[in-house]
């Protein structure tokens, strides 16, 4: 019995698609919902920011999107294995906190060597975080070779605190 | 029992007013049993007035005095039943735009044939523009239908948000209207004034058809591109330029993806219309009309598609420097796997072109030479897309990761970055390439004096650009980041460059060749033609999965960065449901050109006549 054209070239349309379609069932499946606005309590520690940091950092603030952590080889942007021990050295006169305050808040006035501009003002939309959402990023990246400073009353250059503090001012604590 | 066929032709209607009336009264029956009653009370001058029904009528006053208070509110989002808002839209925005890339590709190509048949004098070229633009003013009437519904559906179910879009671009919409008025005359015009003007008046015609249709394009594309990479308003959304909100980052980038890839698809939709008639065909003369006109739409299809990835790499430089979080969300993040897929189905459409181009050969008299590379062209394919579609991360276990010291396979990892990828598909883009060259020397040799020197000159830069490609495929993995991204610039230079000097070179090459063999159009296996229809199939797929991605990229943002979707619609679904939609979208539209297809095909019908049995 010969199959009529006009079947044969339905069943070809209808297997193309479904095999398209099953391509589609075999790559990782994840649903990705809205960042959820994560209420920040004012009487958190320094203690209590840091695990917050680190859930902003993997949900709202998209942080893990481009940076890895303790990951070498060749990266589009820089690893942040030990990002607070370069913080504190980076820019003669700014603390870590200041150093990575300003990464965020003002995100191209100092580039990686090896790299390219590609980090977003984090303040702006489309992420807009909070000045006190940004304060406890600061506090988990500060665990990151270092010592947890910062409180949610930290101020610094960006959230209406002073200026960057003075060549030789004591490091970690940022300008209070 | 024979019933005549007159017979059953009267009954038909009898029947179908029969049932109509059955309907009416049955749904009158169901609708008066179902429908809500009071029940019965006494009459109000026989009732004793009871604190109860005092108490109900004060709350009937007062539920009417609220009634009356309300004021206005607007609506932000309506649900769409059972499939949700984002599904409807989505579905209705895909056939609209798959009918508009169709109706805008094919007046280019049936304008260039027309003019290459007024050019050489051969008819048979205006023929087969008149048969391609055949299948326009069905398209074009479902192409309004699916945009009106669309309009529809946005202001029903995203009111606000429509309201917003309006009030930014609300002096784009009568220019829009205008051209579309426009272009249904050029349109009707073109089509029905077929040999009726002098050819160069009907080609002015097919002209103003093809920037009309450009310009509806562009200001539709400035929509939706806004929408992706907004410019000209405030961060609370105010315009500030509208100049600007027209030309953001993404305009120009869409508005010249979208020209090639509406030629490219339309030529294969075309192609497949011609696979369809070939397979019908009952004689020989037929079927050499119809294999000629598959190759024209598939060469137009594949001519078109060999450049897109470069516009689809300015695109994607574009939407980087708009935004990095953007660009990395797609490169990257949520919808990094989505290119595995379009890996998959761009291997597929390279080796489906490159099959159909080998089997074509096979209707050229001495063109045995030529089929021996076809083995060494298949295996460079298959590699390139073996590359092409290695993830850079593998799904596995934990103790597969453990071993594998990471989620990067130890070897294949370091085919799943972008230099192995680029340089893929690269290579891939040549190969092709190869393929019509060798196509196109089947039953001829160039007989110019200097053809040895030419052949030499054209392989000479076909390698060449292999070697910059791989050579710099190869340079990437030892240098910065910073230095690595710029390299996909010289890779794709190397292949354009190759691709228009050994095109130059050929055409002088073959201007009057001596001829070895004829083409006997028609000779072709048929399998040739459900490849054709395999390639439009996978073309319209493929557009409908880069639509998705271009618009789910924005994710939970209506307008990225400035108006945020609140809708229960706003997450990003998995990449399996995503692909289910453009499956049923698909299939939706080669049901719907399916029925394109008949309408034009009731051109070549003879008339009916009285006598003749129904």
């Amino acid at each position: 019995m010969t199959v009529p054209h006009s079947v044969r070239i339905g069943a070809l349309v209808l297997a193309t698609t479904a095999f398209y379609g099953y391509v589609g069932q075999l790559v990782p499946q994840k649903e990705v919902q809205p960042p959820p606005e994560v209420a920040i309590r004012s009487d958190l520690t320094t203690a209590d920011m840091v695990p917050v940091g680190r859930e902003i950092m993997a949900g709202k603030g998209l942080c893990f999107t481009c940076h890895t952590i303790g990951k070498t080889g060749a990266l589009r942007f820089p690893d942040l294995e030990g990002v607070d021990v370069r913080a504190k050295s980076r820019i003669p006169g700014l603390s870590d906190v200041e150093y990575l305050a300003q990464s965020m808040y003002e995100p191209d006035a100092y580039i990686v060597q090896g790299f390219n501009p590609g980090m977003p003002h984090i303040n702006q939309p489309p992420i807009s975080l909070t000045d006190q959402e940004i304060l406890c990023v600061i506090a988990y990246l500060q665990t990151l070779g270092g010592t947890p400073t910062v409180t949610l009353r930290t101020t610094h250059r960006y959230n209406g605190g002073t200026a960057a503090p003075a060549p030789g001012a004591a490091p970690g604590g940022g300008a209070r | 029992m024979v019933v005549s066929r007159k017979l059953l032709f009267l009954l038909g209607p009898v029947a179908g007013i029969v049932m109509f009336i059955a309907v009416v009264w049955m749904a009158t029956v169901f609708v008066g049993r179902n429908e809500y009653k009071d029940p019965y009370r006494a009459p109000a001058a026989t009732a004793d007035s009871t604190p109860r029904a005092e108490g109900v009528a004060a709350e009937k006053d007062e539920a009417e005095k609220k009634a009356q208070e309300k004021p206005y509110a607007e609506a932000e989002y309506r649900r769409f039943p059972v499939v949700g808002s984002r599904v409807a839209i989505w579905a209705v925005a895909q056939l609209h735009l798959l009918f508009a890339a169709f109706v805008l590709a094919v007046p280019i190509f049936a304008f260039i044939i027309e003019a290459i048949g007024y050019k050489t004098g051969d008819p048979r070229y205006d023929r087969l523009a008149h048969e391609f633009s055949r299948l326009l003013s069905v398209s074009f009437s479902l192409t309004a239908t699916f945009g009106a519904f669309l309009t529809f559906m946005l202001i029903i179910l995203y009111p606000k948000f429509t309201n917003y879009l309006m009030s930014v671009f609300s002096p784009t919409f009568l220019p829009y209207v205008l051209l579309f008025f426009a272009e249904a005359f050029f349109l009707y015009t073109y089509y029905y004034g077929w040999g009726k003007f002098h050819p160069l008046v009907h080609l002015g015609l097919g002209l103003g058809l093809n920037v009309v249709g450009t310009g509806i394009m562009m200001i539709a594309n400035s929509w939706l591109t806004f929408m992706m990479s907004p410019s000209g308003v405030s961060s609370k959304g105010a315009l500030i330029s509208l100049t600007d909100a027209i030309y953001n980052y993404t305009w120009m980038p869409i508005n010249v993806h979208r020209f090639i890839a509406n030629i490219a698809f339309g030529g294969s939709i075309a192609a497949a219309y011609a696979a369809v008639k070939f397979l019908q065909a009952e004689t020989d003369e037929e079927r050499a009309h119809y294999d000629w006109m598959g190759y024209i739409g598939n060469f137009v299809a594949i001519s078109a598609f060999l450049p897109l990835p470069f516009a689809g790499y300015w695109l994607a430089k574009e939407i980087y420097a708009y935004s990095q979080t953007l660009g990395l969300t797609m490169m990257g993040g949520a919808f990094s796997w989505l290119f595995i897929i379009q890996a998959v189905l761009i291997g597929n459409l390279f080796l489906a072109a490159n099959y159909y181009l080998w089997l074509g050969m096979g209707r050229v008299e001495g063109a045995q030479p030529f089929q021996r590379f076809v083995k060494y062209l298949l295996a460079a394919i298959v590699l390139c897309f073996m590359i092409w579609a290695t993830p850079r991360s593998i799904i596995a276990t934990v103790s597969e990761v453990r071993a594998m010291g990471g989620s990067a396979h130890p070897v294949l990892g370091f085919l799943g970055v972008m230099s192995a990828k680029n340089t893929a598909v690269n290579i891939l883009i040549l190969t092709t390439f190869m393929s019509f060259l060798l196509y196109r020397r089947t039953g001829k040799v160039a007989s110019v004096t200097w053809a040895k020197t030419g052949h030499a000159l054209q392989l000479s830069i076909f390698a060449a650009a292999a070697f910059v490609v791989i050579f710099l495929g190869v340079y990437g993995y030892f240098v910065e980041a910073s230095v690595r991204i710029g390299l996909s610039v010289p890779q794709v230079g190397a292949v354009l460059l190759a691709m228009v000097s050994i095109t130059a070179i050929d055409i002088f090459l073959f201007r009057k060749p001596r001829n070895t063999g004829a083409v006997r159009w028609g000779r072709i296996p048929a399998i040739s033609q459900y490849v054709l229809i395999f390639i439009a199939v996978t073309f319209t797929w493929l557009m409908g999965l880069m639509g998705y991605v271009r618009s789910g990229l924005r994710q939970h943002w209506h307008v990225y960065g400035i108006i945020r979707d609140n809708s229960p619609d706003a997450f990003t679904p998995t990449l399996g449901f995503a692909t289910e939609v453009v499956s049923v979208t698909v299939l939706a539209f080669f049901l719907l050109i399916g029925f394109v297809f008949w309408i034009a095909s009731l051109h070549d019908r003879p008339d009916f006549e009285r006598g003749q049995s129904l």
